[in-house]
């Protein structure tokens, strides 16, 4: 598997197949909880659990050599929580077969509302799931909302937002 | 006999002085520096030598913001380059990481030469920005040259027009909403160009008086966004926006003490999202202000339940408040 082939992830468009947005927030932990509690039985069901690490400016760091360790740390540390919920699904009696994790580096320019929606796409996932901070309304002004984001443009799925 | 390379460049510096200002200007002494990355180091009447070009450097650059006193920015010198007698801006490395608030957001902030390098590449053809070159010193340093701006800031022209808001909004206001929307397009064409300004401020804007246009400065700064790419800029232009239609701050202090009767009127939703203690939905003050110049003004109001992402749909509003504006004053700018 690599960025551009999805070959070995894409799914029958039969089969269940539920996108987990994730990252390193409690709300993320979350979502993971509620489709460990919610689709453990149910056998058909496949998740992918995808966190996109928005790789900053190179405007951030002052050379590149600071720039590369920076990224390796982040891909490690997110990693390391791709596994913890993989953990959590397995706990609850999902099968290692019925999950996938992908990890995707996307350049700064392009917001991970729209980098989820694109593998969403590609994946052809039916339900993309989220989780929700539950930011103020200043922040959303400023930062915008990558669930709201989702919620308004994901198109041929549904969209479950746990809070 | 052959002189040291360093001799032969300072005295052809001294006679480059003494060409510009006059024998008498010529300082006694002076260093010549090719290596900028102390910026403390430079100081007046030094000579920088960029790119094989020697500026005479003069005076540090100021910046003052809302009532604080002119802070001086040592990483930014008045020049003289010394081959054309032309006034420049020498804007040397300076690598600045900070939070900064808006409301209660926090947005990570950090200087970044290289991507006000890359915008001054960007936007060497456009009007309303400035323009400049950039040179790496002997280390590498990138320092940007400066085309010096004459001219005042946008908002104290904007502030000094009309005797009072009826009179600036019914006689100059039309023209000075033409000359935002050119500010907007001009910050469109770096949002389609994947940049941002990062530093989007009233006092950010220059009226060139010689080319009689607005011209944005200072966009070394970058910001880390989140799902709204342009976010923090969309919010800089809201402040503009009513900045420009009130013909400056309309202070809940001020109306508090001076104009209890509308002071009582408002709402908590009628504030500017970013600075709460601004009014933002300004008909509350001046009535005669069109419903579509308002509705636009409240986007940017805590009361918001949607906001502008894009600059793209800032000017689609603003076309029917220009078009509302024309019918009102019968003014076209």
């Amino acid at each position: 598997m690599n960025e551009h082939d999805f070959g070995d992830l894409a799914r029958r468009d039969t089969e269940r197949h539920l996108l987990a947005a994730v990252d390193e927030s409690a709300n993320s932990k979350r979502a993971v909880m509620f489709l460990a509690d919610f689709f453990s039985d149910s056998q058909n069901v496949f998740v992918t659990l995808l966190s996109i690490i928005p790789e900053p400016s190179e405007d951030f760091f002052p050379t590149e050599a600071e720039r590369r360790p920076w990224l390796q740390a982040k891909e490690a540390e997110m990693q390391k929580h791709l596994t913890g919920y993989k953990e959590i699904l397995l706990g609850a009696g999902f099968s290692d077969a019925r999950i996938a994790t992908r990890l995707s580096i996307r350049p700064g320019t392009i917001s991970v509302g729209d980098a989820i929606l694109e593998e969403q796409e590609k994946l052809r996932c039916c339900i993309v799931v989220v989780g929700r901070r539950g930011i103020s309304h200043s922040e959303e002004f400023v930062f915008g909302s990558t669930s709201s984001k989702i919620l308004h443009h994901a198109k041929h799925c549904a969209v479950m937002v746990v809070e | 006999m052959v002189q040291p390379a360093k001799t032969l460049q300072e005295a052809t510096i001294r006679e480059l002085i003494a060409g510009h200002a006059g024998p008498d200007r010529v300082p006694k002494r002076f260093k010549i520096i090719t290596d900028t990355s102390d910026f403390f180091k430079v100081e007046y009447n030094d000579v920088v030598v960029l790119g094989g070009v020697p500026y005479w450097v003069h005076r540090c650059e100021k910046e003052g913001r809302f009532g604080i006193d002119d802070e001086p920015k040592y990483w930014v010198r008045r020049a003289i380059e010394l081959t054309t007698g032309a006034t420049k801006i020498l804007k040397l490395v300076f690598h600045e990481q900070f939070e900064t608030t808006v409301g209660e957001v926090t947005i990570t902030c950090y200087r970044s030469p290289k991507k006000e390098a890359r915008i001054l590449d960007l936007v060497a053809n456009h009007g309303n920005f400035m323009h400049g070159h950039w040179v790496l010193d002997a280390a590498g340093n990138n320092v940007r040259i400066l085309e010096f701006i004459h001219g005042p800031r946008f908002d104290d022209v904007v502030t000094g027009y009309g005797t009072d808001h009826y009179d600036y909004f019914h006689r100059y206001f039309p023209q000075i909403l033409d000359q935002y929307l050119e500010l907007v397009l001009a910050i469109k064409f770096l949002h389609d160009n994947g940049e941002k300004h990062g530093d989007i401020r009233r006092d950010h804007i220059l009226w060139d008086v010689d080319t009689k246009t607005n011209r944005w400065i200072d966009f070394d700064y970058n910001y880390q966004q989140g799902e709204a790419l342009f976010g923090f800029d969309m919010q800089g232009l809201g402040n503009l926006l009513i900045f420009v239609a009130g013909r400056g701050d309309v202070l809940v202090p001020d109306l508090y003490h001076n104009q209890r009767e509308i002071f009582d009127t408002l709402w908590g939703e009628d504030l500017s999202i970013a600075y709460k203690n601004r009014v933002a939905n300004l008909k509350k003050i001046y009535p005669y202000i069109p419903d579509s110049l308002n509705q636009a003004l409240l986007h940017f109001s805590v009361g918001a339940n949607i906001f502008y992402e894009t600059t793209d749909q800032l000017l689609d509003d603003l076309a029917r408040a220009r078009a509302d504006m024309v019918s009102l004053t019968g003014r076209q700018a």
